[in-house]
């Protein structure tokens, strides 16, 4: 570890606004009239794809393993917590159940695709990912029998969670009923959220960390280390692709709905990724604030500009130019390519790249000498 | 003295290209043993081998008696074979002392594992001052003494160095020979893969020459020094 002064954490500044923020502002007014939004509706749902994204980071950012297909296991996860719950399967399981089979089920998922990689390497693994996550996608589509095909399952049905949720929260006023009052969702993400940073945490400073980073940075010296490299990058797929069935579970339920195959498409696994190069490859907290930027101004910044140019009556004949949605993608593209030229290491790297990445554009690195 | 490495009959190679045609080899407790040649003649190869990074076609290599050739590399770290490979491999975003920890990957003896990384940093200061500077950023000496002590840090029973010497300025080789020779003195065994053949062979009790997949001389050191043959092809003279 490089020796660095010990500062005062403020994640539990971060924290401490995001537990009271609904409590304060609610009901939520329309923001300044301008739209539909809910700023804390839409939190739970960046709680959410913040939870794909560290599992994303799992495999792209410690383990150094491109994975082009984070989406397809998000809707794995999502349709399983679909089938155990809805009316229209005899499993009815609850929410609980769904939640511990979505993890598990997208583990062994993520773990059948990552055997036959494991002898892949740099764009190999991203090619077989991207195959992995269209097909899944066109499987969950054309499997009408089990998934409903393009209309996705539905109803799922509120968690049942008495005892964790619903008795402590209506304590501070909230309500006991998920379709009204959304701050249940809230807190359940946040603290499955809250849950997932804990324990990825605990995993990067342990030997399993340790052995991601090394097999990134040097897979034959670290064979030589007597880490077993086929094992460690499969532990990686597991856990990467579990957490992302978590949250393919939590979107299941916060949505009432699996949503259609297309919710799980090539799109959603680009815009993960920019989360996590954005924010900083292998870095926890560079991760949270990719998600929270890019997600951010996706489901809420660009909704809000959108109602302000309607508003200004700029865009009565409905011109597709002068809406600010239609932009966005190119703003994203825009984003990354300043990022990679100006600021590779991402916004909040991990201490080790920034080592390589961010010294080399400071010019601390001293020259390299012949020896 | 039973030998601590023998392989025997060794074959291996890459796809359909035989590069081991039948090596056989052997080090002694407390030896150095060089294995010299010109590129491509399979040293390293035969190096990745016996550390299980490459497979075995045909032939034993066995450590301290046991067999070992069906084992996988990370279970060979553990059996007590620890390699610097060619090239350094060094961890570069890792610091130093995290790339001395990796090396530590296969122990659980806190005590030990410090008393490993103090006797790492008496053998190479340098490493001591830089520790806290990423592994990329150090001199080609510097990391190529990284490696070293990074195998070291696996209290291997036998080390394998691959090419110590590579890209490196001859006092800066000399400065890594010289240590070999401390850690051999300390009760190392060691098997070394050197083109650099005098000094190798200066360092080394005895050594083995290898041509295109083969072992075609082995004797004592000296006696390969003084060879007519080996000073033709490998010593330049």
């Amino acid at each position: 570890m490089t020796p660095t002064a010990k500062r005062m954490p403020v994640w539990p500044l971060y924290l401490g606004v995001l537990v009271v923020y609904p409590l304060l502002v609610y009901p939520e007014r329309a923001l300044a009239g301008l739209t539909e939004i809910s700023v804390g509706r839409q939190l739970t749902y960046i709680f959410i794809y913040a939870i794909l994204a560290l599992g994303l980071n799992v495999v792209v950012g410690y383990t150094g393993l491109l994975h082009l297909g984070i989406a397809a296991f998000f809707g794995i996860g999502a349709y399983i917590t679909g089938i155990l719950t809805v009316s229209a399967y005899p499993f009815q399981t609850g929410f609980l159940v769904a939640l511990v089979a979505s993890t598990i089920g997208a583990a062994v998922f993520g773990m059948l695709l990552g055997a036959p990689t494991l002898r892949l390497r740099g764009d190999y693994v991203a090619i077989v990912t991207l195959g992995f996550g269209e097909v899944t996608r066109f499987t969950l589509r054309n499997l009408e029998e089990i998934t409903a095909g393009t209309r996705g399952l539905n109803p799922v049905p509120p968690p049942q969670l008495p005892g964790f949720v619903e008795t402590p929260l209506s304590w501070l006023g909230i309500g006991a009923d998920w379709s009204l009052d959304y701050r249940l969702f809230y807190y359940l993400a946040l603290g499955v959220l809250v849950a997932v940073i804990w324990l990825l945490a605990n995993v990067e400073r342990s030997r399993l960390g340790r052995a991601w980073v090394a097999i990134r940075e040097d897979e034959l010296a670290a064979t030589c280390m007597g880490i077993n490299a086929a094992r460690v990058k499969l532990s990686a797929f597991a856990i990467g692709c579990g957490l992302a069935g978590l949250a393919g579970c939590l979107y299941a339920t916060t949505l009432t709905s699996t949503a259609g195959p297309d919710a799980f498409d090539f799109n959603r696994s680009m815009i993960m990724l920019c989360c996590v190069i954005l924010g900083g490859l292998g870095s926890i907290r560079g991760t949270l604030l990719g998600v929270f930027l890019l997600v951010g101004f996706d489901n809420v910044v660009a909704p809000v500009l959108d109602g302000l140019i309607q508003a200004a009556q700029i865009n009565t004949s409905g011109n597709r130019f002068l809406t600010f949605s239609n932009w966005k993608l190119m703003i994203f593209g825009l984003a990354l390519v300043l990022m990679v030229r100006f600021r590779p290491e991402g916004l909040l790297p991990s201490a080790q790249i920034e080592a390589e990445l961010g010294h080399e554009r400071k010019s601390h690195r001293p020259a390299e000498a012949p020896a | 003295m039973p030998p601590l490495l023998a392989v025997e009959d060794l074959h291996a190679g890459y796809g359909p290209i035989e590069v081991l045609h039948g090596i056989s080899l052997e080090v002694r407790p407390g030896e150095i043993v060089a294995l010299i040649g010109a590129n491509g003649a399979g040293k390293t190869s035969t190096l990745l081998v016996i550390s299980g990074c490459l497979p075995v076609r045909q032939g034993r290599i066995a450590l301290e008696g046991e067999p070992i050739e069906r084992l996988a590399a990370h279970e060979i770290v553990r059996r007590g074979i620890c390699q610097s490979p060619e090239g350094r491999k060094i961890f570069p975003r890792l610091s130093v002392l995290e790339n001395l920890q990796m090396g530590a990957f296969t122990r659980r003896d806190r005590a030990g594992i410090q008393h490993d990384l103090d006797h790492a940093f008496e053998l190479f200061p340098i490493l001591a001052e830089r520790r806290g500077q990423a592994g990329g950023t150090l001199s080609g000496g510097e990391q190529q003494m990284l490696a070293v002590a990074r195998a070291l840090m696996g209290k291997p029973k036998l080390l394998l160095l691959d090419e110590p010497s590579l890209g490196l300025a001859p006092m800066v080789a000399m400065k890594i020979f010289e240590a070999i020779r401390k850690l051999n003195q300390e009760g190392m065994s060691i098997l070394l893969v050197e083109q650099a053949a005098r000094m190798a062979l200066m360092l080394a009790e005895r050594g083995y020459v290898m041509e295109t997949g083969r072992i075609t001389m082995s004797d004592r050191a000296e006696t390969l020094l003084g060879d007519e043959r080996v000073q033709d092809a490998y010593l330049g003279e």
